[in-house]
């Protein structure tokens, strides 16, 4: 078993990591920012309170002494207010005041700002524990002066604003980390699919393929794109080898025949003209075999990736011209080979192999039609602008479940096996027409003998503007 | 005629030395390609007959090196990849002719005849062999004076034949240069359209002009 993508080290999860760094970033600022535009200004606020009443309560110290103070400390420490007030000798004992003790207790002419913890015994008798920020200092001999403000419920409030910004970065982090994880996961399931299908293709099983979801996503596209590479190699795999199969058969009987033909000459009684006309036979077996062996070559180039140089071809010219040179033989042959292609039908094409295709039609057809046997070649522009070339004859036809067989490279109908190199004409006709983007297909053709319908072919190809 | 032949296969080498001299021709070979050029371009050879693939250099470079050196001896190339892109490829580089392997040797002989009977000549506007006569302006064809009515296609195939009057041409030739077809028609396309010319310009005459030569081809000859 192949170990499976660590969900730790998958570029999904790496990303929602930095993700979650982010959204924790921008809760810091938050936070920083929401902590000053709240306790920042209600310290700022208690600060100015506080210090303001300090130098009225010192203002007063100055005019009336310590009486007049603790006059004044006892009065506004009655009020209604968040202002908290405390006086105390200047050994640190309260005089008077909100609560017994004192955050500090500075030297002379010292004012300090203090921000601390107090508990007092509010009206009803019970302790109330607050916070409190304000100025506490020693006045001229020796008393100590503290005014604060109570926080109270702001406190408590940007306490809670804080806790909850605390809270809310917290599950962002988590989110981010969770949604990294599953959409990391999902992906990694995605691209695991893909890899188990390279994987099954690399331990032999070129039937395998990527699963398509149908989301039209990218990992869809990806799949559909692997898929296709795929096939192109299992279809080119198994070109090859039926070739090297075919080829070997092919080859095999002339040559065996070529071997017996030499075998034969050497061991019979010398005798010039028969040893000529063994050397003769011989010959032509040699060519049988080498013409089957460019014919394969031909195949290959125009099936591999060979890039041919593509222009603009005349088709109605090469037609009728292929037309023109066929026909003396046709009737030659007893056979009758007409015509009909359409003017201004233009591909952009390889002008050599689309010749040789055409030729290999209508060889083809006269080849099986009968004696006083019809063939037609019929080039018409179709509607959907593709070019379709059909050459039909009389001839005995090829039922509809082999017609797929025949063009199949090397398959060779039993009744056409003892014509050499038939296997290879229609395969490289059908070759030829998908290097141009188009297609061969075998239909009925001209009918006529009874039974018989004659066999169509219809190479389809992607017409080009006449100008 | 001097031929050089830049072959490396050895064993091949010889054999067409054997044929090329058994039809009359000095012939030197050269084993790769470097040679085959340094050699081309000093030894004042008729025609050179240069294989496609060779050590050191590639037949079609040789090729195009000696005609920008300016050297225009005509050269056939043999390659053993004979599809139309090659072709152009040769023909593109200065090369006069292109003959894939496999090829016989009449094939062969036939081409380097030709090539050396195509060289240096002047633009005709007549052809003449016995009394036929082409007028290649007015694109009519007379024999005896008597005017000969022809297809298109059977006046481009007298004019090429008449151009190598005295010469074998192949049937490849035919179809290479009368119809621009680089494969081989399964049937006997070529002989049915020389009977038709034949009849056409053999019948009503005592003395015939195109002969057939055997497992070769033809030759138009008075």
């Amino acid at each position: 078993m192949r170990p499976s993508l660590s969900l730790l080290r998958t570029t999904t999860f790496r990303l929602a990591v930095a993700q979650a760094g982010v959204v924790f970033a921008f809760v810091l600022a938050l936070l920083a920012y929401v902590y000053l535009a709240t306790v920042g200004q209600l310290n700022a606020d208690a600060d100015l309170l506080a210090q303001q009443e300090y130098a009225a309560l010192d203002r007063a110290y100055g005019e009336g002494g310590i009486r007049r103070l603790n006059q004044e400390v006892v009065e506004r420490a009655a009020r209604q207010g968040p202002l908290l007030y405390v006086l105390a000798e200047s050994n640190g004992a309260v005089i008077t005041g909100d609560f017994q003790q004192l955050p500090a207790t500075p030297a002379v002419g010292v004012v300090e700002n203090v921000d601390f913890n107090f508990e007092r015994i509010d009206e009803e008798g019970s302790a109330v524990r607050g916070r409190a920020r304000g100025q506490v200092g020693r006045l001229l001999n020796g008393p100590i002066l503290l005014v604060a403000r109570d926080l109270g419920d702001s406190a408590l409030i940007s306490g809670r604003i804080t806790s909850v910004l605390w809270s809310v970065a917290f599950i962002g982090v988590v989110l981010s980390i969770a949604s990294g994880l599953i959409g990391s996961w999902l992906a990694t399931r995605r691209v695991e699919a893909l890899a188990a299908t390279a994987h099954e293709v690399m331990g032999g099983n070129l039937n395998s393929r990527a699963p398509v979801r149908g989301e039209n996503d990218e990992f869809d596209e990806l799949a559909i794109a692997i898929n296709g590479m795929l096939d192109r190699l299992q279809h080119l795999m198994q070109v090859s080898r039926t070739a090297g199969d075919a080829i070997a058969h092919d080859l095999r009987s002339p040559l065996t025949r070529f071997r017996q033909k030499l075998e034969a000459a050497i061991e019979a009684p010398p005798n010039s003209d028969a040893d000529r006309e063994a050397l003769r036979t011989a010959l032509d077996e040699a060519d049988n075999v080498l013409n089957t062996f460019a014919a394969v070559l031909k195949l290959a180039r125009v099936e591999g990736n060979v890039t041919w140089r593509f222009e603009r071809v005349n088709a109605t010219n090469i037609l009728r011209e292929l037309v023109d040179f066929y026909e003396p033989a046709a009737e030659e042959q007893d056979r009758s080979l007409k015509g009909e292609v359409e003017d201004g039908l233009y591909i952009h094409g390889e002008p050599g192999l689309f010749t040789q295709a055409v030729s290999n039609l209508i060889e083809n057809a006269l080849k099986y039609t009968y004696a006083k046997g019809r063939v037609e070649l019929r080039a018409v522009r179709r509607p959907d602008g593709r070019i379709e070339i059909a050459v039909s004859d009389d001839g005995p036809g090829i039922s509809p479940e082999d017609r797929d067989r025949v063009l199949e490279r090397f398959v060779r109908l039993e009744s056409a096996r003892s014509t050499p190199g038939a296997g290879l004409g229609l395969s490289l006709v059908a070759a030829v027409a998908r290097l141009h983007k188009g297609g061969l297909h075998l239909r009925d053709g001209l009918g006529g003998h009874g039974e018989r319908k004659g066999l169509g072919a219809v190479l389809v190809l992607p017409a080009m503007s006449a100008s | 005629m001097r031929v050089l032949l830049v072959e490396d296969d050895a064993e091949m080498a010889q054999s067409l030395k054997a044929s090329l001299a058994a039809d009359d021709h000095e012939v030197e070979i050269a084993g790769d390609g470097e040679l085959g050029q340094s050699m081309a371009s000093t030894g004042g050879y008729d025609v050179i007959v240069l294989d496609r693939m060779l050590p050191k250099k590639l037949g079609v470079s040789v090729v195009r090196e000696l005609r920008d050196q300016g050297v225009s001896t005509p050269v056939l190339i043999l390659s053993a990849l004979h599809d139309e892109d090659h072709r152009v490829e040769g023909l593109n580089a200065g090369a006069n002719d292109y003959l894939g392997k496999p090829f016989s040797t009449r094939e062969l002989l036939a081409r380097v005849r030709a090539l050396w009977n195509g060289r240096d000549r002047e633009p005709q506007t007549k052809l003449a062999v016995g009394d036929l006569e082409m007028d290649l302006l007015a694109r009519t064809v007379k024999r005896g004076g008597k005017k000969l009515d022809l297809q298109p296609r059977e006046f481009r195939l007298l004019e090429y034949l008449m151009r190598h009057s005295g010469q074998t041409v192949t049937r490849k030739m035919l179809l290479e240069n009368v119809w621009d077809y680089h494969f081989d028609p399964q049937t006997n396309v070529i002989d049915v359209h020389i009977s038709r010319l034949r009849s056409k310009i053999d019948r009503d005459f005592a003395q015939s002009l195109l002969h057939t030569v055997r497992g070769s081809g033809y030759r138009l000859e008075a």
